[in-house]
């Protein structure tokens, strides 16, 4: 017994993730919501990363900033997750399970318990520095916060620039601060956290085109970065959204992009392939444009990887319809034309011929590399690194290290785009859920409340704080009179002023006057609701009183801040804000949110490698999991691929994967199963399955579903394959290979893009290009003399996969381009099979003959016509699954409770569809690993007295949520509601409300704001 | 970025444009509004999949009748912008401001005023 | 369904220029259903007068009622208590919903507020088409579900004329030939000689010829 106990090793239901971009974000989301404490340290003063930098995203061109924010705001007020930013890592113990990390926070000379993040010491701080956010294109003060949104919000002196800390007198920040949270004695602090595992998300660094003297950067003015260029188009950035050339604030024209600056250079700087540039630029480009019709850009390039879902079609719309200039062509130097400061970029074209071009600006698409430091950063994690400093991570799980219990994530492993960050961040949650799967629930913070105050018989009893903000608000917007104006407004009994009202202090006063004075609802006016609005309300539910009996004034973004040089009109708006609160807030009834009980099982759809790995994933932590697959056996399109490009053995970790599965006790296997039904919501579905053989009928009932249907190789009509043996797909030539060898072969052609990027499939199939560098290689191998010509459009060997391409390139492996609307020719004639292509350079047709054309079929997405239309989900022009949002919700459909991953959402790599799958096993543990679900009080009701069944709400939702139930009225589920209040507006009957934005509650403020108008 | 507008604008949180009602917009006229604009997301870029397309329907709506009953159809409009776009906003309040000052009251203040 | 249009509101302005006590009276069926004279329709129609008046520098009082339906006496009987306090009340009901209103309640004028179109079908929201007229004989039986009567320009029953070309009315090119379509129909549910049959007069006498009709149900009276 003794014995047993002290062997029993230790598990810990907390995580830290190192790193604070969208990747580790997401990776402390899911684990949070799955029921795991998670430390966040981050070395910056604010959480973000790169992302919070970018003007725009493609392809929708949201904004970028919009986009991460309100994910900021979920890790800021997660009651599970802890934040320590100006924070790193100096030493780790122990071992999975269990580790023991010590952390060192540099000093912030603010102190955030006290600071409220007004802004005013940043304001008045006469110290001005170049910003690193900004890129050097404006200034910040010496006390200061990264960004305008940045979290948190607490500034940080930069003691190498404050002139008390350099010439020992200022402390003007100390003067204004009335919350006096200036600390001139912070040393920092160190201290200890015990952890089940850790995840590392540190990012990349951006290569220094300082370097590369040959560009200009840094020596001409016109010459920027493109994170720089990012700054200009950006509406917050140091132009405020204007194009225009730092040298001389003039509008370009001419701009040139230079792509791979940094990247695939091995003799100058990195090898690798930077994954973004190509994409970034083509969306500047666009975005440019957009701000700016006069704006002419030209992208110099040497292949434009456009290797992501939907990617081709974004850049082929910048050519077709935006007119971007694309041109394949290095560039060999940048030189600055003596009087106007334009440029003058040379290079070789298409046919060689060298010329000089001039542009007003130039944009240099700088690439990623890894931190200065990665080696010492390694060794304190106790992590190897590959020969390119990137972390060394296993092809079949691409988050692993070499140290169990230790993680890695996003672009630390190997640049990627924000939704792969995304997606990788939501895996190395999976992974780690595994891992602890049993210390669950162990160290999180539940939030107990009082029981809620009945308030149906009580008269309204309304509370107005009027907040100060510090001086954001008072020093322009009167707020005693404001104050003393809410005191004559009817139904207000008590109306007071804070210094800060976000402050604990006066929150614990707010909980005060509220039961002293019997107060029921709530007005603060002060800032955004945005930020606050939560706060406030999780105040009110610790008083007993419902949140929604809550509304905000923005006095300060909507007053003192915008009308600071008019302060009695701002003191006068802030009155009649103040009035329509309290109109609403009278008119606001009590809401309670719903909660639904949630089945803990999940169904699996599809057995390929990405099914397989996600019913694994979700197995390993308990859950029970139903995998159907429509054929009579598991494995999918990777029963029929020997190796990866790295050699790993693609066939025996398939069966190993197919053998877990089957003897799993956790998971139910069903083959030859087809979907006939599905009905339910999130938490709550009811799936209904014919099994074959003898197809009998099961209903499953499961809280989740994961897609993972898979895709399969085109089958192509194209270049004489089905008519002449020795033309042959990539997955059959390895086949062939594995077979009967290379000895026989003297030359082998390739023909890339064979059903992708053209007509019928625009998009790129992502893989095939690196399939044909696998399968040269190892003719090489097996044959060193086989000649092997490789026709191409672009080769799409990307990130770290560059390698590959120029083993291939030095191993005498020839590579011709061609055009799509200039394809190769293939012929059959008297028993030779011979490919004629035209060589651009030399300007002359070519011919080789070969023994075997392998034809880089693309991927087409398996049929899913019929599934799609019984789980009512969306599907891209192609047939992939369409995700709730490229960007950020990589992972889930729109329908909540049902994700996608491998290659059912777009062609990728296994290590990627294996990435993913883990994803979809985090995302679906958010769902699974709780009890209950709490639903949105913010719901459309319908009143079944007045509802006319006209059916208007039943075709307006964009949701197709109502239904007319079996009374002939019109229903809401409110649990799949998603509460925009389309209905609401449109119903003829006015039979719908949406919850608190009833049509009295939003009218009331209406009629208060323009009382005595007439 | 704390970029100045004119103060006399007003604004009215709804969750989505969608959700904006022909009716609210009469209703402020109704009651004296000298103008209102309905400031919604990019289109193709609503949170809510067309919201703002829904919105720009009835804004149009509200023009014909404005025009209809002599209040003058120019004294509504809809906008669309990016959340992040504080410069593109403080654009539209300022013309809307100056479009309203260009019309003059709401006739139905004037009527009242002579009225009275 | 009735399928009603909403009237121009310079129409309905001229009618009640005059009153100084105006209620806009919604009905929650056909009209509602059609987007003409719902609840929703009745707030922008009293609130489109409302500014009107204001415009004109004249004080009216409007008011604002939806009933389940205008074309039954016992919701009708809702506004028994009100409906003297009006000098005009505007019904967004149907013509049925009109009239029974004037009928019932004689003391005030009751003005029509929408244009009453046709019998038809939502064929998406905004559009409506017209599918009966109420001939009180329906032979919809023996032309494959497609009626003559209110489909066919001529009101035809031993169609087509010789105007229909390429399936379109000579009417009006994007009309549907009503015979063309019978044709079709049956000519899919292998029923081509009911086609061939010839039909016979039809008796018109239930049709609106005879004047006001009537359907009495002894049977349901009590």
């Amino acid at each position: 017994m003794t014995e047993n106990a002290s062997t029993k090793k230790i598990m810990r239901g907390a995580v830290m993730v190192v790193g604070g971009g969208i990747g580790a974000m997401q990776a402390c989301l899911d684990l949070a919501d799955s029921g795991f404490k998670v430390h966040m340290v981050q070395k910056d003063s604010s959480i973000g990363g790169t992302m919070v930098m970018l003007d725009k995203t493609f392809p929708t061109g949201d904004c970028s900033m919009c986009m991460i924010s309100p994910k900021m705001v979920d890790v800021g007020k997660h009651r599970n997750i802890d934040m320590h930013t100006l924070a790193e890592v100096v030493s780790v113990s122990g071992e999975p399970g269990d580790f023991t990390v010590k952390v060192r926070l540099k000093p912030r000379y603010v102190d955030p318990e006290k600071c409220t993040g007004c802004g005013t010491c940043e304001e008045k701080c006469p110290k001005k520095v170049d910003s690193e956010f900004e890129q050097g294109l404006s200034v910040r003060k010496a006390i200061f916060s990264l960004f305008p949104q940045a979290l948190p919000n607490t500034r940080a002196i930069d003691r190498q620039n404050c002139i008390y800390f350099q010439k020992g007198r200022c402390k003007v920040c100390e003067k204004v601060c009335k919350a006096d949270a200036i600390n001139w004695e912070d040393t920092g602090e160190e201290f200890e956290l015990n952890v089940g595992a850790i995840i590392l998300s540190p990012g990349l660094n951006r290569y220094d085109p300082e370097v590369r003297q040959e560009l200009g950067f840094g020596r001409w003015p016109n010459v920027v970065t493109s994170i720089q260029f990012e700054r200009i188009l950006s509406a917050s950035g140091p132009y405020q959204g204007t194009v225009m050339r730092p040298g001389d604030k003039k509008h370009p024209e001419k701009i040139a992009w230079i792509q791979c600056v940094g990247s695939r250079d091995s003799n100058n700087a990195n090898p690798w392939c930077s994954s973004v540039c190509c994409m970034y630029a083509t969306k500047q480009a666009v975005v440019a444009k957009e701000h700016d019709s006069s704006i002419d850009p030209t992208i110099f390039y040497m292949d434009i990887r456009a290797f992501g879902k939907d990617f081709d079609k974004y850049v082929n719309r910048a050519k077709d319809v935006h007119k971007i200039r694309y041109q394949r062509a290095m560039i060999s130097a940048v030189r600055e034309e003596p009087g106007t400061s334009n440029l003058i970029l040379r290079y070789a074209d298409e046919f060689g011929e060298l010329k000089d071009e001039i542009f007003d600006m130039v944009v240099l698409s700088i690439g990623f590399e890894p931190h200065a430091d990665a080696e010492e950063f390694a060794k304190i994690f106790g992590i190897a690194l590959n020969d390119h400093r990137f972390p060394a991570t296993p092809p079949f799980n691409p988050v692993e290290t070499t140290r169990p219990g230790v993680y890695v994530t996003g672009i630390y492993q190997g640049p990627k785009d924000i939704p792969e960050t995304v997606m990788q961040g939501s895996a190395v949650a999976g992974t780690t859920m595994a891992l602890l799967s049993e210390a669950r629930g162990t160290e999180v913070v539940v939030k107990e409340l009082p029981p809620q105050r009945e308030i149906a018989d009580e008269e309204i009893r309304i509370g107005v704080f009027v907040c100060h903000c510090g001086i954001n608000i008072a020093s322009v917007v009167d707020v005693a009179a404001v104050k003393e104006y809410a005191g004559t407004l009817p139904h207000v009994v008590y109306s007071g002023q804070n210094l800060f009202t976000c402050a604990q202090d006066s929150m614990n006063k707010i909980k005060d006057i509220i039961q002293e004075h019997g107060i029921n609802r709530l007005v603060v006016a002060a800032c955004s609701p945005k930020t606050h609005e939560p706060a406030f309300m999780d105040t009110m539910e610790s008083c007993g009183i419902n949140k929604y009996l809550f509304e905000m004034a923005n006095i300060r973004n909507q007053c003192s801040w915008t009308h600071s040089k008019e302060p009695d009109k701002a003191t006068e708006k802030s009155k009649e804000l103040v009035r329509m609160a309290v109109a609403r807030v009278a008119k606001l009834t009590p809401l309670q949110e719903k909660k639904i009980p949630v089945i803990q099982r999940a169904l699996v759809v599809g057995g390929g490698i990405a099914g397989i790995n996600a019913a694994l994933g979700l197995a390993d932590q308990g859950f029970e999991v139903i995998l159907l697959e429509k054929e009579e056996s598991l494995g999918g399109l990777a029963t029929r691929i020997n190796t990866t490009i790295e050699g790993a053995d693609v066939k025996s970790y398939v069966n190993d994967q197919i053998e877990k599965v089957t003897s799993h006790p956790n998971i139910q296997v069903l083959t030859q199963a087809l979907i006939v039904g599905f009905s339910g919501f999130k938490g709550n579905f009811t799936t209904e399955v014919l099994v074959g053989p003898g197809m009998y009928e099961r209903k499953i009932d499961h809280g989740v579903v994961i897609l993972a249907t898979g895709a399969t190789e085109y089958r192509p009509d194209e270049f004489l394959y089905g008519r002449d043996d020795r033309v042959m797909t990539q997955i059959e030539l390895s086949e062939h290979l594995q077979e009967k060898g290379a000895e026989s072969l003297n030359q082998v052609v390739m023909i890339q893009c064979v059903g992708s990027r053209n007509d019928e499939n625009p998009n790129c199939s992502r893989v095939c290009c690196q399939a044909a560098i696998k399968n040269a290689l190892k003719i090489k191998q097996m044959n060193p003399k086989t000649k092997i010509i490789i026709l191409y459009r672009d080769m799409r060997t990307y990130g770290l996969l560059e390698d590959y391409y120029a083993e291939a390139r030095n191993k005498g492996i020839l590579f011709f381009t061609y055009e799509l609307e200039n394809p190769p020719e293939v012929n059959s004639s008297e028993g030779d099979l011979t490919i004629t292509f035209k060589d651009r350079v030399l300007g002359r047709s070519l011919k080789a003959k070969a023994d075997v054309l392998a034809l880089s079929a693309g991927m087409v997405a398996e049929d899913t016509e019929e599934l799609s239309s019984i789980l009512k989900l969306a599907r891209t022009a192609e047939g992939f699954f369409m995700e709730a949002h490229v960007k950020l919700r990589p992972v889930d459909m729109a329908t909540e409770g049902i994700f996608v991953c491998g290659t059912a959402h777009s062609p990728k790599l296994i290590s990627e569809s294996i990435s993913q799958s883990l994803a979809a096993t985090a995302r679906a543990t958010t769902f699974l690993s709780q009890s209950h679900l709490t639903l949105s009080a913010v719901t459309a009701r319908v009143d079944p007295e007045k509802c006319a069944s006209c059916l208007i709400c039943v075709r307006s939702c964009p949701y197709e949520v109502p239904k007319i139930n079996a009374e002939g009225v019109s229903e809401i589920d409110e649990a799949l509601c998603h509460g925009c209040g389309v209905c609401a507006a449109e119903c003829p009957a006015k039979a719908i409300d949406l919850n608190w934005y009833e049509d009295d509650q939003i009218m009331c403020k209406v009629d208060a704001l323009l009382e005595g108008a007439l | 970025m704390r970029l100045q507008y004119p103060a006399n604008v007003k604004i009215i949180r709804l969750p989505c444009t969608g959700k904006i009602d022909l009716i609210h917009i009469l209703r402020a006229f109704e009651k004296g509004a000298d103008g209102v604009y309905v400031v919604g997301c990019l289109e193709g870029g609503c949170h809510y999949i067309g919201g703002n397309l829904r919105a720009r329907k009835r804004v149009e709506q509200a023009r014909k009748i404005l025009d209809l009953t002599g209040i003058g159809g120019e004294r509504v409009q809809m906008y669309n912008l990016s959340a992040s776009d504080g410069p593109l906003f403080v654009q539209y309040a300022i013309e809307m401001n100056e479009k309203i000052l260009e019309l003059g009251p709401n006739p139905i203040k004037l009527k009242k005023d002579a009225a009275a | 369904m009735i399928v009603a249009d909403k009237k121009p509101v310079e129409e309905i302005i001229d009618y009640v220029t005059d009153c100084k006590n105006i209620l806009v009276l919604g009905c929650n069926e056909c009209v509602t259903v059609c987007e003409a004279g719902g609840k929703k329709e009745v707030e922008v129609l009293a609130s489109t007068l409302r500014m009107c008046f204001l415009n004109q520098g004249t004080e009216v009082s409007i008011d604002e009622i939806t009933l389940e339906r205008q074309c039954d006496h016992e919701y009708l009987e809702e506004i028994r208590d009100v409906a003297d306090r009006y000098d005009a009340i505007i019904s967004l009901a149907c013509g049925v919903g009109v009239q029974f209103m004037a009928e019932k309640y004689h003391s005030v004028p009751i003005y029509p507020g929408v244009n009453t179109c046709f019998l038809g079908a939502t064929e998406k929201r905004g559009l409506w088409t017209e599918r009966c007229q109420a001939c009180g004989n329906c032979m919809l039986a023996i032309t494959g579900g497609i009626c003559p009567v209110s489909r066919c320009a001529k009101r035809i029953l031993n169609g087509p004329c010789g105007g229909s070309s390429n399936g379109k009315c000579e009417i009006n090119k994007d009309l549907d030939c009503a015979w063309q379509l019978i044709i079709d129909r049956l000519k899919a549910l292998d029923r081509l000689e009911d086609y061939e049959k010839i039909c016979s007069i039809k008796d018109w006498s239930t049709d609106r010829a005879g004047g006001p009709r009537k359907v009495v149900r002894e049977d349901v009276q009590s």
